[in-house]
């Protein structure tokens, strides 16, 4: 079956100027290759255009087949594509017109955002392979001067912890304090009356629904509303009002 | 170490390399005249004047002699509902010069007599459908509650 | 509470299948952001105010029209939506309507509305709508198909003798999952238009776009599995030579 077609990989393919290096990836090479600012500018046949075609953004799988060097040429591609898509883009807009087919832009964040997924797939395989941990940025969860729980993202520094003054000065975590626990029993306090709140919202959307719907499916309403006892919302004095049934 | 990871120089270490920057550029209308082998671009805050020569250098092969940036902070102003103030966020402007000989003009994207003329065609085919609709109403005027099917 | 919200609002499957269009576009062109926490230490890092609650109705949610009734500061009444476990009802589907002026007639189902469990059939279930009327010009007088709930007003209709019917998903032996009559027993087939979008009526039948990938460039696999980093492969690939060892450096 054939596939549905991809956006933006002929010209990553066939585009022969890659920053910094020159690649003969292959044969054909039809795209002509502009070294000018015009490159920031759309093609001059969707200028003032109502609508441009494009295919869909890449998928994880698709790019997960590609070598590093054809990711890397892509990558180049997309940004020059995203920039392109800017420009026109704030030019539309200051010109008060129609920037046509707003949704490139999105197909072109989502192609760099599963490629740059992608080569980290491969580089947390290489570093878990040689050196058993991801070699991603380490982080902790932590416990900040408030009291609240956050993840605390790592960072890399010439000296050691003790040496650094700065960061001292800068990362305070929590460290008993009598108004910070007063502070925190009022927020979990919010946060406990904030749930009962949603959970009653819930509990009384439910029997409006059954009010409102004799018939409908109670297996649906338990996995959308998987909070809200169905029995205890039967026997409420809400459901099916002050009335008898006929 | 991931991609988006950039780690700290220090002497003697190996040379910083960007491999996938997410930087983006974009090439604005200037807001005043500049000769014309001066470019405006937008680019992101993060960038540096060294940032921005490397990337259209390497990546657009535009030759730039200089750089130089500024930061706009724009107007505040109120929101239309409720009236708070706004502020939009700042922007960074990158001016880069060429190298005399070569020169830019940014080239008009939606010319200007087009939108008068959209605004006018517009108009007409308006006009014509609501003649074309008295018309038809007029012929039909002595054949009110007739089915649509029934006619000569 | 904030996750049932979320859930509310985002925008079904069906809706959005026929107009091919990003999940993110989607949510970045119905989105009404207020107020972003600016970035770094914060008491809530990355606090949002914006709209959670929209009204759905035939207005698509990346459409201006839909912009203009969820404009900020304006509430709708709140609607009940009939939690419906599968989705059954598909574009080009053949259904009877059981409610109405047109109660009775056949049509096709020409677009979904699953946010509030709606469909519009086809030249069906129509209201007359004044249209263009200003000073000088009395208006012109024009169809426009009003939507159907899916659970009450519609029924689909079994092929083998075109009445409607209720409907269950069931299993076939090659373990495909397939709509059956309950009436008869009889499989009713989902129309070849639910893959049809904006772009393209089958995938087979795409035009391509000058931008596009040829699909056998798409498919050649160009990976070669190599104990390299990404970076190290392309330095490699480019000749940069790397031999200098990085300093001790502390991570905290």
């Amino acid at each position: 079956m054939r596939n549905l077609i991809n956006l933006f990989s002929k010209i990553a393919l066939n585009s022969p100027r890659v920053v910094s290096y020159n690649n003969s990836l292959r044969s054909i090479s039809t795209t002509t290759v502009r070294n000018d600012l015009m490159e920031f500018f759309d093609d001059p046949k969707n200028w003032g255009a109502e609508e441009v075609k494009s295919g869909r953004s890449w998928k994880k799988d698709e790019l997960r087949i590609k070598s590093n060097t054809d990711l890397h040429k892509l990558w180049y591609v997309l940004l020059k594509e995203r920039n392109m898509l800017l420009t026109m883009e704030q030019e539309s807009k200051d010109q008060a017109r129609l920037f046509p087919s707003p949704e490139r832009l999105d197909k072109v964040e989502d192609s760099m955002e599963n490629l740059e997924a992608v080569v980290r797939e491969r580089n947390t395989a290489y570093h878990k392979l040689e050196t058993g941990e991801t070699g991603e940025r380490p982080g902790r969860m932590e416990v900040g001067p408030l009291g609240i729980r956050y993840y605390y993202k790592m960072s890399e520094y010439p000296i050691p912890k003790h040496m650094n003054k700065k960061w001292q000065e800068k990362y305070k975590f929590y460290k008993y304090d009598k108004d910070v626990e007063a502070f925190l029993l009022k927020y979990r306090e919010k946060l406990y009356l904030s749930k009962r709140k949603a959970q009653r919202r819930n509990f009384n959307h439910v029997i409006g629904l059954m009010n409102r719907f004799p018939n409908m499916d109670m297996e649906a309403v338990k996995e959308q509303y998987p909070d809200v006892d169905i029995e205890k919302a039967k026997s409420s004095r809400k459901y099916k009002g002050h009335f008898l049934p006929k | 170490m991931s991609t988006r990871w950039y780690p700290i120089y220090q002497k003697g270490g190996p040379q910083l390399r960007v491999f996938l920057p997410n930087f983006w550029m974009k090439l604005v209308k200037p807001t005043q005249d500049q000769p014309p082998n001066i470019v405006q671009f937008a680019c992101s805050m993060e960038m540096t004047k060294h940032d921005v020569k490397n990337y259209l250098e390497k990546i657009y092969n535009i030759k730039c002699v200089d750089v130089r940036t500024r930061i706009h902070m724009p107007k505040t102003r109120r929101d239309p509902g409720k009236g708070y103030v706004i502020k939009d966020e700042d922007t960074k402007y990158a001016y880069v010069t060429m190298p005399k000989e070569e020169s830019f003009k940014f080239p008009d994207l939606f010319e200007t007599e087009t939108k008068e003329k959209i605004v006018e065609d517009h108009d007409k085919a308006m006009k014509q459908a609501k003649e074309g609709f008295q018309d038809f109403l007029k012929k039909n005027k002595d054949r009110a509650n007739m089915p649509g099917w029934f006619t000569i | 509470m904030r996750i049932t919200n979320f859930l509310f609002s985002r925008v079904g499957k069906w809706s959005k299948q026929y107009s091919n269009l990003p999940e993110r576009y989607i949510k970045r062109a119905m989105e009404q952001v207020y107020w972003r926490n600016p970035k770094g230490i914060q008491y809530k890092p990355n606090a949002i105010v914006q709209r959670k609650k929209y009204n759905f109705t035939v207005n698509r949610p990346w459409t201006g029209q839909f912009r203009q009734e969820n404009a900020p500061g304006s509430l709708a009444a709140k609607v009940f939506v009939e939690p419906i476990k599968e989705w059954s009802h598909f574009r080009g589907d053949r259904v009877q309507i059981l409610t109405g002026k047109d109660k009775g007639k056949q049509g096709v189902i020409k677009e979904i509305i699953q946010e509030r469990n709606w469909v519009i059939v086809e030249g069906l279930n129509c209201e007359l709508k004044k249209m263009g009327q200003r000073d000088d010009f009395e208006g012109v007088w024009v169809r426009a198909e009003k939507p159907l709930l899916v659970t009450s007003e519609i029924s689909l209709v079994d092929p083998s003798d075109l009445t409607p019917t209720p409907i269950e998903w069931r299993f076939t032996e090659e373990g495909e999952k397939v709509r059956v009559s309950t009436r008869t027993g009889r499989i009713i087939p989902i129309p070849p238009s639910v893959e049809e979008t904006i772009d393209y009526k089958t995938k087979g039948t795409y035009k391509e776009q000058p931008k596009d990938t040829a699909a056998d460039d798409l498919s050649e696999i160009t990976f070669e599995p190599a104990l390299r980093t990404f970076e190290m492969d392309i330095m490699e690939k480019m000749g940069i030579k790397e031999d200098r060892v990085p300093p001790k450096s502390y991570w905290y």
